[in-house]
């Protein structure tokens, strides 16, 4: 938990002030929107949260509901 | 406007596209236990296939000069439907960069490092592969012919290494699989180490002289398939059939060096040439996603993007799969069927789209 906070803390610290200096409101805001989904990411990781795998949802699409598949063996 | 201000020389492309293939070099694993003895076959078969496939590519990006990939689709298929085939390509570069920081993390714990947290592993190299794409296009192309040199290098002196404990009848017979499970190969050969190339769509358009491209493209995707045709080659010429069984077949037999007693435990080579070469692959990628979600967000610098972007892709790496056995189930089935419109339909439609339609207009002329 505490080198999660430490390594948001230092993407946080090398992005946000030249962002708001030079007045680039935009790319602060794109960067905001991934910053808090990678640290949600990383919390829920930290605290043993099941993540969803985009890729089990896929397989589950591809495989089950469209039906197509390669043969096994 | 592009978000790239930097420009490449075809050489460099060149370079780009070998180093990038190379770095697929482990992922030829998911093929053998499908192809056996014949994955040589399947990897000239799948370039065959892709080739004309990637020079479409090159056909795409000259018809749009400067432009990359999200803009093109925002052009040919309209701001909407644009955006939605750019968020399908973006999906594909995240889950596709992912698997590949996962692929180093799993090749460490199993063979190198045993006891080393997982995730440090990916973070170390997310973070290493990051930094690289902060540095831009040209910095990555200026040094693309070392990680390609060093590649060639260690898989020649590889093969050389292991000539005498190499039977060439461990490849017969020939044409004695099914034909499903050698389609089933050609597909991922033609996804996974020629088809993602798809990502220089993202690049293309920084090349500042494009009557080279196309030769530059071919010979780059030469050179890879070369090395992986000699990693195929070796690994079935020294395990044979025991290839099937082995997690990872090229570290297998680079542990069978042993040349008078002194020349042993070679398999170090292996794992710094993969790192190196995987290294080159992801640091494109990130470099790519970054630029596209920068991109499609209308910013003029995906710098900020890059290091959100490499915490998410950790996290994805550490819980896509459970384990190895279930990465290599899903990327042989649903992994290279929903890529397969990114890489093979949607750059041919979108030729053909453009020609119907007149595109790109001249300037002044009425856009999408």
């Amino acid at each position: 938990m505490i080198f999660l906070l430490l390594i948001y803390a230092f993407i946080l610290i090398i992005n946000v002030p030249g962002l708001i200096k030079r007045k680039e409101w935009r790319e602060l805001a794109a960067f905001s929107f991934l910053y808090v989904i990678a640290f949600a990411l990383g919390l829920m990781y930290v605290l043993d949260i099941p993540i969803p795998s985009p890729m089990k949802g896929l397989q589950h699409l591809i495989v089950d509901i469209f039906g197509i598949e390669y043969p096994q063996g | 406007m592009s978000i790239e201000k930097g420009k490449i020389s075809s050489q460099q492309l060149l370079f780009l596209i070998a180093g990038f293939v190379q770095g697929s070099a482990l992922l030829i694993d998911f093929a053998v236990g499908i192809t056996e003895h014949q994955t040589w076959m399947v990897i000239i078969a799948g370039l065959i296939i892709t080739a004309p496939v990637v020079l479409s590519y090159v056909l795409l990006s000259k018809m749009f000069p400067g432009m990359n990939l999200i803009q093109i689709n925002d052009m040919v298929y309209g701001p909407f439907l644009g955006k939605a085939v750019s968020l399908y390509y973006i999906f594909f570069f995240m889950m596709t960069l992912s698997f590949n920081v996962r692929d180093v993390g799993e090749l460490y714990m199993t063979f190198l490092v045993e006891d080393m947290p997982f995730v440090f592993l990916l973070v170390v190299f997310a973070a290493t592969c990051a930094y690289a794409a902060t540095k831009g296009l040209e910095v990555l192309a200026r040094i693309s012919h070392l990680f390609v040199v060093s590649g060639l290098f260690v898989i020649i002196s590889n093969f050389i290494l292991l000539i005498d404990q190499m039977d060439f009848s461990n490849f017969l017979p020939l044409f004695e699989l099914p034909f499903i499970r050698i389609f089933q190969g050609i597909h991922i050969m033609s996804v996974i180490p020629f088809g993602e190339t798809v990502v220089f769509l993202m690049i293309m358009g920084c090349l500042n002289r494009t009557e080279l491209a196309a030769k530059s493209t071919f010979f780059g995707l030469l050179i890879g398939a070369v090395s992986l045709l000699g990693v195929a080659v070796r690994n079935t010429a020294v395990l044979g059939k025991t290839q099937t069984i082995w997690t990872s077949t090229s570290f297998q037999s680079i542990r069978l060096i042993n040349i008078g007693t002194v020349l042993t435990r070679m398999d170090f080579l292996v794992g710094i040439a993969q790192t190196v070469l995987v290294f080159l692959k992801c640091s494109i990628f990130f470099y790519v996603l970054s630029a596209a979600l920068g991109q499609l967000f209308g910013l003029t610098s995906y710098l900020p993007l890059v290091l959100p972007i490499a915490g998410i892709e950790v996290i994805i790496a550490a819980t896509v799969f459970q384990s190895p056995v279930d990465h290599a189930m899903i990327t042989q089935n649903a992994g290279i069927i929903y890529s397969v419109p990114l890489i093979f339909i949607f750059p041919l439609l979108s030729i053909v789209i453009a020609r119907i339609r007149g595109l790109p207009k001249p300037e002044g002329g009425k856009e999408a």
